[in-house]
């Protein structure tokens, strides 16, 4: 990202517009030539003043209230005080007390008070004044009302409209005065679906297939080909896996293993399928407490097994047990609801109307859970159940459908009873996967004072926060009542946060930026009507939908959809081409006048090596494997003397196509995770993670440079386009496509055949420096071509592979 | 775009680590703003989010020298002769005050007081008492503050280690380190801001676990994170050149990589490649610069030794890692933080802190000598602790020669050299069992407080925002202990 600097240099004209309106900078710079709006809007430009100075006192959180004056909602900030006045008198600034006291020179009177650090501009203060002139009107916060499904905005530019989208984003850059960007050319986008559809680079065969496709319809194709990829479903999962804190070991101390390789694999399949989204939901809440749940559905129910567990020798149980429900309500409130509900552990939100009863409320929701607070030391915790693979359950499956068979011929007993052994064998193999399950009489909820697990306050029943919807008519006050309270179209964050991620996902940030906080310090929507078009678009598409093609499959709650809509848009398929003057305008790109550029992320990166290389192994799901990692990683922070009584405390380096396994699969410890994965921005999985830092750092550049699975993906990417091809030119060009989807230029070649010429010289003249490279990485090297020249070509393609182009969706 | 600011841009960007837009408050883009904006001022190498320090600093850099597993303070520091006499008596109910005590001995019928083991001599003028464990720790014992009163609530390793590194006893927050690389950046282009090392003690080989969230950065960019130094041909991961690829090979891949980046650059117009160029450069300026940092044996012998580099005792990993602090520190790197395991003496205590005490006794003072005699203690700050102390009664039976000591949460000893710190100092009391605090408490917060203090930061005023809050390492809490500084 690395991005201030460039923001801030333009920025300076409108330094003042930055300081009032801090979440939404970027956007607001656009509209320093525009005079201070005449109606003063709360949402727009009141509540971010109040939220970022005056809640912490004047908030939601009563037992902090200061002088019982709150200010988040009208009727506190026009009551009474307590030593006379109001705060808050509509129209009169000079009755208003709010107003006096922002003004007093006065330090003990000033708020807010200088102790805070907080300081309000003249800018801000000149806007508190106007609103209270204006009749001091107050708004629901705008994530909190549901959205309304808003009418299409005309724009002038309407060839540019390939669907619903366009029309907001063309709207917003014709009232900016800004131009969009032309369409990419064919070969980036081809590179730039695949990349984002399937994590994967496109093959020559779909590159040249697009590129020759004349009839109209073209593009779609191409979505539809990669939508329906069976890769799709893991490049959309592995998001989904840091927002679930997925890993392979249980995280705290000595951080033995744990296998839920079949969750993710239902992950896989749920998108694969399209689950929808309400689905997806309610299965993961609580797939455990549906009427005849399958096997598959209880699997689900493991998102929220997926946190840390303990099991330090000493450590108290009850501690621990708060500790695991505490971030089954964290997580489930950042990943459905945008909300930072954790907040309201210890005291009333600060900024948000939770208060402290009402996290407890939700709290109960998952403190049903046969579970102990210390458990993991033997793998996976309870509650668990068995979970064949999908292999073991078609072989279980097949004896089954035999014994069947020969019960028909009754003289085959022996063989029956040999067929039922053998089921009975396989059975006992199959691995467990950890599941929520509710005890027939949940643990009593009591609010714990300070957050303390031990220091228990009143007693509260399951129940949802007030200001949202109640619970639905008739739903449980179960996980299953707060997962169908959440999938409920009526529900105002849910569909909204969904959306948004997507947004993110595909345009590097999202459409709110805090993508996991929809409250009132969240940031406020950069194009808040395509927000509420997006979410009411995907609870219930419209038979037309938007406009233009890619309208098939239109279904409620379709992931898919939802994805073809945004890859359809004409504002995804924009250049990302940038000229100075859009970059000095908008440094983040947040008002889409140029298409999404940024670097893949950790997974993809390894994945399109392994791609080009030919070494991926393409198969899907499956238990986790160790590729190459510097021996002693995990050794040098934890050996102990009595290591080998756990899993997953020694380093076991896998073999042959399981070194080449897509990166999702990558075994995850959590106390040491992947180095190469960390140094790329991947989250240490401890925690619920839903927006990723994107840094550039020569630590980056050392992994690329020198991780043997670059230099092996660069030895065997070599040997492929020799094999492939005869002269260096068509060699070269060929690897240079396959590398960017696209032609080289003149230049470009030079410098790549400049390259080769001097590194065949170099290992044409020291052939033991040819054998020690290409004996890097256990894939074996074929020896029908020449070392030195196979070299040579090794160092071209590590060159292709450390290229800002190719590690970046352009 | 105005060609000044422009190149100005360029050269912002040139820096160790690229910086993440995310998160940045409202106070830190208007320093931001003053800084790299407009007044021309020469940018030091990945400056930090901060314009200016909050004050003039006393230290620049820090060495933390974590002892991890909860050393003995009855043992090593907290001097009390007269637990003799209540040795082998039951703690008193009025000292315990029903305080949870974690699993380990919560079973145990009888809570007997251990004594230690070990001779207390006196040192330097200040007459500062030291277990005979540590005699060459009492050479410097005039430099050094000794906390007595520390305490923190976690009772148990994980949860303890990660609120004195994050402020916080669940996962998540920004370390120690981490909040320096974003407060105050790198002093060295070509060294990381935050480094960590690790050695394994001799004293007990089943100790505790390290994990990487100890140095992690938590919600803010990874860039800031600790970067692990290690033994062995890539003291930083993946740094040397892969076999049958030389320096020259690497140059000319480098050129041919910068040549096409920059093609990228003109015509595409991200900044984001120029940053990426840099970076490279920056890879191949680590490849030369860190193995001649590492390269101890350029030492003259006679340093060697003063470490004790060369005894053979643990793994040999934290003398060396001391001296290697010092060329670090030399060399501008802000913050290093070596792990040393083997505390966690619940069982053959006498023993077992015997090897640990060795250990770290000759480097630790050797690093403060060391120092102070190149004029680099002055603003520099040591820092020399664990995660907790240890309990005054015994865990399991108590012996003539043998015993072990439990966690002990609710008072510790630390101690503190160099930048800005008043040497020959004792700070706060316990009571007569080592078990509760008498005088002057220091919470962990209060300690990571005057860490940042010494370095120019107001604690409350170093802030990064993060689901619409502005987090700090002290949490909503800590007080700077003045009584320690000069």
């Amino acid at each position: 990202m690395v991005r201030y600097t460039v923001r801030i240099l333009h920025l300076v004209p409108c330094l003042t517009t930055l300081l009032l309106f801090g979440p939404t900078l970027t956007i607001r710079a656009q509209e320093k030539k525009t005079a201070a709006p005449v109606t003063v809007d709360f949402n727009r430009d009141i509540r971010p003043i109040l939220s970022e100075n005056c809640f912490v006192c004047h908030g939601p959180d009563e037992l902090q209230r200061k002088a019982k004056l709150r200010l988040d909602t009208r009727d506190g900030g026009l009551a009474k005080l307590r030593g006379g006045g109001h705060a808050i008198v509509p129209k009169k600034i000079d009755e208003s007390e709010l107003v006096r006291r922002i003004l007093a020179e006065d330090a003990t009177e000033r708020m807010p008070p200088p102790k805070t650090n907080k300081k309000l501009s003249t800018a801000q203060i000149d806007l508190l004044k106007r609103w209270i002139e204006q009749g001091a009107v107050y708004s629901q916060h705008w994530a909190f009302v549901a959205p309304q499904r808003p009418a299409l905005p005309n724009v002038k530019e309407s060839q540019r409209v390939q669907n619903a989208i366009d029309r907001f984003i063309l709207a917003r850059l014709e009232k900016e005065g800004m131009q969009p960007a032309p369409e990419a050319d064919r070969a980036t986008l081809v590179r730039r679906l695949a990349l984002d559809l399937t994590g994967l680079p496109p093959t020559i065969s779909e590159i040249d297939s697009f590129l020759n496709d004349k009839n109209p319809g073209a593009y779609e194709r191409v979505v539809e080909r990669y939508l329906s990829s069976p890769h799709y479903g893991e490049r959309m999962a592995v998001d989904w896996l840091d927002a679930a804190r997925f890993a392979d070991t249980h995280g705290y101390h000595i951080d033995a293993g744990r296998d839920m390789s079949r969750w993710r694999e239902w992950v896989i399949d749920a998108f694969n399928n399209d689950l929808p989204f309400d689905r997806f939901t309610i299965e993961q809440l609580a797939g455990d407490l549906l009427p005849n749940a399958t096997i598959e559905q209880k699997i689900a129910s493991g998102f929220n097994r997926n946190h840390m567990i303990n099991f330090e020798g000493g450590a108290i149980p009850e501690e621990y047990l708060n500790n695991y429900i505490v971030d089954r309500v964290t997580t489930t409130a950042t990943v459905w609801l945008g909300l930072t509900m954790t907040c309201s552990q210890c005291h009333d939100h600060k900024y948000d109307p939770i208060s402290q009863r009402e996290f407890y409320q939700v709290y109960a929701f998952f403190n049903a859970v046969p579970e102990s607070g210390l458990d993991g030391s033997k793998g996976n915790a309870a509650p668990v159940i068995k979970a064949p693979s999908k292999a073991q359950l078609e072989a279980i499956a097949k004896i089954d459908a035999q014994i069947k068979e020969l019960e028909k011929a009754s003289e085959v007993v022996m063989k029956i009873a040999e067929l039922r052994k053998e089921k009975k064998a396989l059975e006992a193999k199959a691995g467990s996967s950890m599941v929520m399950q509710d005890m027939p009489k949940p643990r009593d909820t009591f609010m714990l004072i300070r957050g303390e697990y031990n220091k228990k306050g009143a007693k509260v029943s399951a129940g949802v926060p007030a200001f949202l919807p109640a619970l639905p008519e008739g739903a449980p006050a179960n996980r299953l009542g707060l997962a169908r309270w959440l999938t409920d179209p009526s529900h105002p964050l849910m569909s909204r946060v969904i959306v948004n991620r997507y947004w993110q996902m595909f345009f590097g940030a999202g459409l709110v930026k805090t993508v996991e906080d929809f409250g009132s310090q969240g940031e406020q929507p950069s194009h808040a009507e395509l927000l509420d078009w997006l979410a009411a678009e995907f609870i219930s598409p419209l038979p037309s939908g938007g406009e233009g093609p890619g309208v098939k499959g239109r279904r409620a709650w379709s992931v898919r959809h939802l994805v073809r809509t945004i890859v359809t848009s004409s504002a995804y398929r924009q250049s990302s081409v940038v000229t100075k003057a859009n970059l000095a305008r908008d440094p983040e790109n947040r008002l889409l006048a140029r298409g999404p550029r940024f670097r893949l992320q950790a997974e993809f990166i390894r994945d399109q090596a392994l791609a080009l290389s030919g070494l991926l192994n393409r198969e899907i799901g499956g238990q986790s494997v160790s590729p190459y990692q510097p021996a002693g990683l995990w050794q040098e922070l934890a050996s102990r003397q009595d290591s080998k009584n756990w899993s997953a405390q020694f380093f076991v380096q896998s073999h042959g196509k399981d070194l080449y396994r897509r990166t999702m699969y990558t075994f995850w410890k959590r106390t040491s995770p992947p180095p190469q994965l960390v140094t790329f921005d991947a989250p240490d999985r401890e925690i619920c993670t839903v927006r990723r830092s994107r840094t550039n750092t020569p630590l980056q550049a050392l992994v690329l440079m020198n991780d043997p699975t670059y230099v092996e993906a660069s030895r065997k990417f070599a040997e492929r386009i020799m094999l492939k091809e005869k002269t260096s030119e068509a060699r070269l060009a060929l690897a240079w496509r396959l590398a960017t989807a696209r032609s080289p230029s003149e230049r470009e070649m030079a410098i790549l055949q400049r390259v080769l010429d001097k590194q065949l010289q170099t290992y044409n003249a020291n052939p033991k420096a040819a054998a020690d490279l290409l004996r890097v990485g256990e894939a074996p090297r074929d020896d029908t071509l020449s070392a030195p020249e196979l070299a040579a070509y090794t160092i071209v393609a590590s060159v292709l592979l450390n290229l800002d182009e190719v590690v970046t969706k352009n | 775009m105005n060609p000044i600011l422009e190149k100005h841009l360029m050269q912002t960007r040139r820096q160790f680590f690229g910086r993440a837009a995310s998160g940045i408050g409202i106070a830190a883009l208007a320093s931001l703003l003053d800084r790299d904006g407009l007044c021309a001022e020469e940018m030091t190498p990945r400056a930090g989010i901060l314009r200016a320090l909050h004050h003039a600093p006393k230290a620049k850099r820090v060495i933390y020298l974590f002892m991890s597993g909860g050393p003995s303070h009855i043992d090593l520091i907290d001097y009390k002769p007269q637990l003799r006499r209540y040795h082998g008596q039951e703690l008193p109910g009025s000292i315990r005050m029903g305080q949870r005590v974690t699993g380990m001995t919560a079973g145990q019928s009888s809570f007997p007081c251990v004594a230690p083991m070990f001779r207390f001599d006196r040192h330097g003028q200040c007459g500062l008492p030291l277990s005979e464990l540590l005699p060459n720790i009492g050479t410097i014992a005039d430099d050094i503050a000794v906390v007595k009163s520390l305490h923190t609530e976690a009772i148990n390793h994980d949860p303890a280690i990660t609120y004195i590194q994050t402020g916080h006893q669940q996962p998540g927050r920004p370390s120690l380190g981490s909040w320096l690389s974003y407060g105050i950046g790198a002093e060295n282009a070509n060294l990381p801001a935050f480094v960590v090392m690790t050695s394994q003690g001799s004293g007990n080989r089943t100790d505790q676990p390290l994990f990487s969230r100890l140095w992690g950065s938590g919600f803010i960019p990874s860039e800031h994170q600790g970067v692990r130094f290690r033994t062995g041909n890539d003291p930083v991961l993946y740094l040397s050149n892969p076999p049958g690829i030389n320096s020259g090979t690497r140059r000319s891949m480098i050129d041919a990589t910068r040549e096409l980046n920059e093609l990228a650059a003109q015509s595409v117009g991200d900044p984001e490649i120029n940053t990426r160029i840099a970076q490279y450069e920056m890879a191949f300026r680590m490849q030369t610069s860190v193995p001649e940092l590492t390269d101890i044996a350029s030492e003259p012998r006679h340093f060697r030794d003063m470490y004790g580099v060369e005894r053979g005792y643990d793994d040999g990993g934290f003398a060396r890692n001391c001296l290697l602090a010092r060329r670090m520190i030399e060399r501008g790197v802000r913050f290093v933080q070596l792990f040393h395991r083997g505390w966690d003496q619940h069982s053959s205590l006498p023993n077992q802190i015997r090897g640990q005490a060795r250990d770290v006794d000759q480097p630790s003072a050797a690093l403060v000598k060391d120092l102070k005699a190149r004029g680099l203690l002055e603003d520099t700050l040591v820092i020399w602790g664990g995660e907790f102390g240890r309990t005054v009664y015994s865990q399991g039976a108590l012996t003539a020669n043998n015993h072990g000591r439990d966690h002990h949460g609710r008072c510790f000893s630390a101690w503190l050299a160099g930048g800005g710190i008043r040497g020959g100092v004792s700070y706060g009391e316990t009571d007569d069992y080592c078990y509760n605090i008498a005088q002057n408490p220091v919470h962990i917060h209060d300690l990571n407080a005057t860490i940042l203090h010494c370095l120019g930061l107001d604690h409350t005023r170093l802030t990064y925002r993060f689901q619409g809050r502005d987090y700090r390492l002290t949490d909503v809490h800590g007080e700077v202990v003045r009584g320690i500084l000069k």
